[in-house]
């Protein structure tokens, strides 16, 4: 490790040693019985706790970025620290070993997602004006992109964009956009030209999501919580300052962000609810419910234990690759699509072993609490692009499958069917 | 212990045996091979040690090898695995050459690796018997001490090249416990008996030991530390070679889907077939990264995890993948996949066959569980 690394590992230390309290136990040991009966993947908090919790975490994402870890590897002309990516992984392995608040609210999208395209194609008014606030944990920024008619095959998105000299005005609706309550911009994918082939006439824009014409509604989900969102878009406007890549050129800006969502998703594997289906968890569930002798269950477990450590050691070649200053690859996708096997399949293990008591509340520690994620599940298979997409991708991209044949590449988008058509507000 | 090897001479590596193995073992090489009573070529065994020197790669240096370390010997391993090479390398080098290693006695090392180094002796190592168990603490065939030494008796079962080798390290119960012994190929009392194999490509063999003289190797009593030391390297080098294999399966999964038209398309432009592929894709990957993940453990690479867990781990992720890919595999070709003419049969044995060469599935998800301390 060279000078400069050590420096900025003992600057580290110091700053979380003097905000953050270092944690008693590491994050993988289990605790069987103890603290919170909660396994969480989407939350079904009560709107002042949602609030709370959102405050803290901007909170935490300030102090960061005050002290210089907010956007280690970012240009410092943008309020970024400029370094390479190996000081940020270092710099999260550091902080993992502190209790901090759960940043995900702002990292997951707008950090993770919609920074990275901001960088790559919004123009200066924008990135000067966003950058530094989004990294200080001052604007959260949600991804208005799916559609009522337009889910897996996104670039059939009806959301109309007309300028109007100098701006642009911005009519549709958009859907399932997680956390739009919380945000302060959205990143849009508009059409922008319809006579052109669907992907050739889309524009992508930052929207003030305080602009008057835009209406969040929440959604509730099967969990029981509201994380995602319907967006009504009522004659917006936005400067032209605020469009990302040419105009009609928002694909290719839409695919820096999918690209980012991807790598963004799949590496999840240290949060909350990867935690509970780890093997050393799902061991303690078998111990809880003395099953540690069942043959059957025994094998289950192994199955499920050899997966999971397997897909553990492909994100962390992965993140070595990155280290080494490789791109994402398509292990991106692999891992994602792994990630949603191993927590579908952990909590219908954990569930399975809980049995009776996983459909009624008997009080008994750990038993009922698996509903959350058992219900959570679902949507790791659709989030994100859903799995039926990730194969595409991967057998396309990777095995140089052929596309299946189609006229939709080609046709005007105009001339295309749609979901819906000649109805108000068709179904996805 | 491994030297730094980069990535570009871990490639370079790959690309000087992937060379030599299309030259050599091409699919007409390999279906004469196993075909043939010893079941590989000698010829082109001289040749891997002349050419490219990879029967002395990971040996000790102090004994005649490179003093490479798993790291190296995974790349050559999952070429072998690629090719079908049917060889005595995975019985001489990992079993034979590890265990001689892992037991620490310096006058066997310098009697047998020297030999093993230049690919003049091939070498096997004999634990199962009759129920095919890798375990130490159940072991029938005996070990005698007598005037002139040690003499055997027993009947080994499953010993990899068993008919063929020139060296035969056996695990046997002493007073001390269980022992390993080197007895010569050529040994009075020793029956071998090749078995007819679901894979013809690697060949097993029964030995029966009828007051065989044996030399020990180690300590009496010490064998067990070494058998488990040896298991660990076998399914890692048998994780690699199973990722070759997985890797020509989907290779030609994916070359035949991009090219055969029925209904007027291609057929991997269906989405039922192209997500079979993405399927077989995605085993794979995981495969890959668990045999990694345990080449480095098991060399001892900073930062690596537990090689016990790593090991196990990827013995049974490599082996449901290789099994599902090859399986997978046969059905994308359809009809055609089904024949003898076409090589899709061979590596579905071989997967078959490696899956369960140290005890399958009955034993395999209990010992990552024991190694996970579950």
């Amino acid at each position: 490790m060279s000078d400069e690394m050590d420096a900025f590992v003992a600057e580290a230390r110091e700053f979380l040693e003097a905000n953050a309290t270092r944690r008693d136990v590491p994050s993988t040991e289990v605790e069987w019985g103890r603290g919170e009966d909660r396994i969480t993947y989407f939350g079904d908090d009560p709107p002042e706790v949602d609030a709370r919790k959102v405050a803290a975490a901007r909170e935490w994402q300030r102090r960061r970025y005050d002290a210089g870890f907010g956007w280690i590897t970012g240009p410092p002309q943008y309020g970024g620290r400029g370094l390479p990516n190996v000081a940020d992984l270092v710099y999260d392995a550091l902080e993992a070993e502190y209790d901090v608040p759960d940043t995900s609210v702002l990292s997951l999208i707008g950090l993770g997602m919609i920074g990275p395209t901001i960088l790559a194609h919004g123009q200066e008014p924008v990135k000067d004006r966003y950058l530094p606030a989004m990294y200080r944990g001052e604007v959260i920024a949600c991804q208005l992109f799916s559609e009522p008619a337009a889910g897996s095959d996104l670039a059939s998105l009806e959301t109309t964009a007309v300028r109007d000299g100098d701006e642009w005005v911005i009519t549709g609706q958009k859907v399932w956009t997680s956390i739009a309550h919380h945000a302060q911009i959205g990143m849009a994918l508009c059409r922008t030209a319809p006579d052109k082939p669907k992907h050739k006439g889309i524009t992508a824009f930052i929207v003030d999501m305080s602009a008057p014409g835009v209406d969040v509604r929440p959604l509730r989900q099967m969990s029981g919580g509201a994380e995602f969102n319907e967006v009504f878009l009522d004659e917006v406007r936005v400067p032209d300052d605020h469009r990302l890549g040419e105009v009609d050129g928002g694909w290719r800006v839409a695919l820096t962000t999918l690209m980012n969502e991807r790598a963004s998703v799949g590496g999840e594997g240290a949060g909350p609810a990867a935690r509970a289906v780890s093997p050393p968890f799902l061991t303690a569930v078998l111990k809880a419910h003395g099953r540690l002798g069942d043959a059957a269950a025994r094998r289950r477990l192994a199955e499920l234990a050899a997966d999971q450590i397997a897909t553990e050691y492909l994100n962390l070649q992965a993140v070595r690759r990155l280290r080494a200053g490789a791109q994402p690859g398509p292990e991106a996708s692999v891992s994602k699509l792994m990630y949603a096997q191993n927590l579908t399949r952990g909590a219908h293990f954990a569930a399975e072993i809980a049995g009776p008591r996983l459909i009624a509340d008997t009080g008994e520690w750990g038993t009922f609490s698996w509903n959350e994620l058992l219900l959570s599940t679902p949507a790791l298979r659709i989030l994100g692009g859903t799995e039926e997409i990730m194969k595409n991708i991967l057998a396309e991209r990777v095995l140089g499958l052929p596309k299946e044949p189609g006229i939709d590449s080609t046709t005007p988008f105009r001339e295309l069917r749609r979901s819906g058509q000649g109805r108000a507000g068709g179904k996805a | 212990m491994s030297e730094t090897t980069t990535t570009a001479e871990l490639a370079e590596l790959r690309t000087a045996v992937r060379d030599f193995l299309s030259a050599k073992s091409g699919e007409e090489q390999v279906r004469q091979v196993m075909e043939s009573e010893r079941g590989y070529d000698e010829a082109v065994w001289a040749q891997m040690a002349e050419q490219l020197g990879l029967q002395a790669l990971a040996l000790p240096a102090e004994h005649g090898g490179d003093g490479y370390g798993f790291v190296e010997l995974a790349v050559v391993l999952e070429e072998m695995g690629r090719a079908l090479l049917p060889s005595p390398f995975l019985s001489t080098i990992v079993l034979a050459g590890s265990a001689l290693v892992a037991a620490g006695d310096a006058g066997a090392q310098a009697a047998h690796l020297p030999g093993i180094a230049t690919g003049k002796t091939t070498a096997t190592l004999a634990v199962a018997e009759a129920d095919g168990a890798w375990d130490t603490a159940s072991l029938a065939t005996t070990a005698i001490r007598g005037d002139k030494g040690w003499t055997l008796r027993g009947e080994k079962c499953f010993v990899l090249d068993g008919a063929t080798a020139d060296l035969i390290l056996v695990v046997a119960r002493t007073d001390e416990g269980p022992t390993l012994f080197s007895v010569g190929g050529d040994a009075p009392g020793l029956t071998r008996t090749p078995l007819r194999t679901l894979d013809a490509t690697r060949r097993l063999a029964r030995l029966d030991l009828a007051d065989v003289p044996a030399v020990a190797v180690g300590e009496p009593g010490a064998a067990a530390v070494v058998v488990d030391r040896v298991l660990d390297l076998a399914m890692t080098a048998l994780a690699a070679e199973q990722v070759g294999g997985a890797k020509a399966c989907l290779e030609a999964s994916a070359s035949y889907a991009r090219e055969r038209v029925q209904f007027g398309r291609p057929i991997g432009s269906f989405q039922a077939v192209k997500h079979q592929c993405a399927d077989m894709l995605v085993r794979l990957q995981l495969a890959d990264a668990a045999a990694r993940e345990a080449a480095d453990a098991v060399a001892g690479v900073d930062g690596a995890p537990d090689p016990g867990v790593a090991a196990a781990v990827a013995h049974v992720v490599c082996s449901e993948a290789y099994m599902f890919v090859a399986a997978e595999n046969i059905q994308v070709h359809g009809g055609i996949g089904f024949t003898w003419e076409h090589p899709a049969h061979l590596y579905y044995r071989r997967a078959k066959s490696s899956q369960l060469l140290f005890g399958g599935p009955a034993v395999y998800y209990e010992r990552l569980l024991s190694r996970m301390g579950v």
